[in-house]
């Protein structure tokens, strides 16, 4: 099978500081894949090329969707939406002003047609689509645990409930491959064990996840594969435990000579 | 909980009816003297405008300044199809509209890449450049002499044999204008509770997750302007067959200022409270006008009034007098955290 997603010797430069350089991995169809590194390591910096929302200086990204690959490298995020890519962010991003099930209801967006005359005129199509619209983003409220609570004004939320509801507005874009920017941040454990078992049940739905994550009790316990990264280049790859005893990893979280000590 | 808010509904509702029957029967009150059915029409005009442009700043969270660009635009368009081809008032809505929205989409289009402040210079610049234009291109606008004699709308029954009724005096107007309220806020109903609208909210609120969750934002702002340009040059269209006159001067930047300063003041993004806005200031306009001239002071002092208005508003209430539900939320919940650090303080 053709991996989801494919990076290939992907560099990105801002001016003189090469955020990413040389990034090469792939993701698999329909699996937990963390990414960790660092602070400033250039995680999000990668989710951002992914997502369209950076141009990549140079390399290449295929996005699978259909059988065959596509070039998604510097393509409109907007488009890369389209394709089947979702993200969260890492600094939560909600429409404050709107409902819960607004910002649910903008993230179907993408998946609809009707234009402005449809809306002026209430035609039987823009009715169907308005119908159907509400009635899966009520779905979608419900998958993560958020029911009953599309009225509720988006900023007055608890901050874990925004996570959540940040996770709705994503999947509401159909995925096919979804991306979440340290979502477990912030959270308390018990938030935290029921993210993980969200996550869980998001790839059961057939949907890849690629995570960024701090938090090592969730990357431990949801990740299949972990990429790790340091100074925009890739430090290693492989199984979670082996990554977590790795000496490379330990010292580029703590510093040389950390291995040794621990 | 649930029956407290259906009544607080249907409450609004009775008070939206109560206030248009109010609108249909003020004309029959033995007191109301034809100034005071003028200065209503130029409420309900400014009402348009006021609806019009709320999209952009209200609904997309961008600074318009150069409205009244595309009211004069609608008004010319109307002048001049009325003078030289004696096109009916009912064909000349829907072309004016056109109009307005393809100057609306012509500027938007190259221009709305840009962010914030200068997309407001844009307009600004635009805005200028239409009263220029007015009143340079002689052959076309007749520039600083005007265009006079702009013949009333009628309404012309003789293609089945019926009369042909020409607008006189202000009622026509008055009920003409209630219609054309009526029909812009249905329409701004109707696109703020749809996918567009929700795409608008969107951008207004995080264009970056507007983008992720799939939104074009040039072409959904491009819509807005359109949209917008479109109502602003209905209004023009309506001021140019009522006062029969019109001149460039009457497109200053200062009516762009006026109508943003309305949407402010009622409060961005909520249909009804821009509406108050236009209320309030044309009111205070038109008393100002009085109360300043029976002193002996010059009437332009009234700007100075509106601006300090701006002031105070922004200072005690930066929603505005009706601001959009979520706002109102926030701001109820900052007051309960200001006054409770006043507890602890004293």
């Amino acid at each position: 099978m053709t991996p989801i997603l494919q990076i290939q010797t992907l560099s990105k430069n801002f001016g003189g500081l090469r955020a990413l350089q040389d990034i090469s991995f792939e993701i698999l169809q329909n699996e937990i894949i963390g990414l960790i590194g660092p602070n400033g390591a250039g995680k999000t910096t990668l989710f951002n090329c992914v997502a369209g929302i950076e141009k990549p200086t140079s390399g290449k990204l295929l996005f699978t969707s259909n059988g065959n690959p596509v070039s998604i490298g510097g393509k409109k995020p907007e488009k890369v939406t389209s394709l089947g890519i979702a993200r969260t962010f890492q600094n939560i991003r909600l429409f404050d002003n709107l409902t819960v099930l607004d910002n649910v209801k903008i993230g179907r967006h993408c998946r609809f047609k009707s234009n402005v005359f449809g809306a002026v005129i209430k035609s039987p199509g823009q009715r169907r689509e308005e119908k159907e619209i509400a009635r899966s983003a009520q779905e979608i409220l419900e998958f993560v645990g958020l029911r009953g609570r599309g009225e509720e004004i988006a900023s007055s939320m608890a901050y874990g409930d925004q996570r959540r509801l940040e996770i709705a507005r994503a999947l509401a874009t159909d995925p096919k491959l979804l991306m979440l920017d340290e979502p477990a941040a912030g959270m308390n454990p018990q938030e935290a064990r029921s993210l993980m078992d969200l996550i869980h049940r998001i790839r059961d739905k057939g949907i890849t996840i690629l995570l960024i994550e701090h938090d090592m009790k969730v990357v431990m316990g949801v990740c299949e594969r972990v990429v790790v990264i340091n100074y925009g280049r890739m430090l290693t790859t492989g199984l979670p435990k082996d990554v977590q005893n790795d000496p490379k990893v330990i010292e580029a979280y703590l510093g040389t000579g950390a291995f040794d000590a621990a | 909980m649930g029956n407290m808010d259906q009544k607080r509904i249907s409450n609004a509702a009775l008070l939206k009816i109560g206030i248009l029957i109010l609108a249909l029967a003020i004309p029959a009150f033995p007191f109301v003297s034809q100034y005071l059915i003028h200065v209503i029409i130029l409420i309900f005009l400014y009402m348009i405008l006021a609806l019009g442009l709320n999209i952009i700043p209200g609904f997309n969270g961008l600074l318009d300044l150069g409205y009244v660009g595309f009211y004069g635009i609608g008004a010319y368009t109307s002048g001049l199809l009325t003078l030289h081809f004696g096109m009916s008032y009912w064909l000349i809505i829907p072309l004016a509209f056109l109009n307005g929205a393809l100057w609306g989409v012509l500027l938007g289009a190259p221009t709305l890449r840009l962010t914030g402040d200068y997309f407001a210079i844009v307009t600004f610049g635009f805005s200028e450049l239409v009263v220029l234009f007015l009143t340079n291109e002689i052959w076309l606008t007749r520039g600083p002499l005007g265009l006079p004699g702009i013949a009333p709308p009628t309404v012309d029954f003789s293609w089945i044999g019926g009369p042909v009724w020409e607008f006189q005096g202000e009622l026509p107007y008055y009920y003409l204008a209630i219609v054309m309220v009526l029909a812009t806020i249905f329409v701004m109903q109707r696109i703020q509770d749809s996918r567009l609208g929700r795409a608008w909210f969107a951008i207004r609120d995080d264009e970056v997750a507007a983008v992720s969750c799939g939104i074009n934002l040039l072409v959904y702002k491009v819509i807005a302007f359109g949209i917008s340009a479109a109502f602003g040059a209905m209004g023009g269209s309506f001021f140019a067959r009522w006062v029969t006159f019109l001149s460039p001067d009457m497109f200053k930047f200062w009516e762009s200022f006026l109508v943003l300063c309305m949407v402010v003041l009622g409060g961005m993004g909520n249909i009804w409270g821009v509406m108050v806005g236009a209320a309030v200031l044309v009111s205070l306009s038109e008393i100002l006008r009085e109360v300043l001239s029976a002193l002996g002071m010059p009437v332009e002092i009234r700007f100075l009034a509106f601006g300090l208005i701006m002031v105070l508003m922004m200072r005690y209430r930066p929603a505005g007098l009706m601001p959009i539900p979520a706002v109102a939320a926030q701001m109820r919940a900052g007051k309960v955290k200001r006054k409770k650090a006043k507890a602890t303080a004293s």
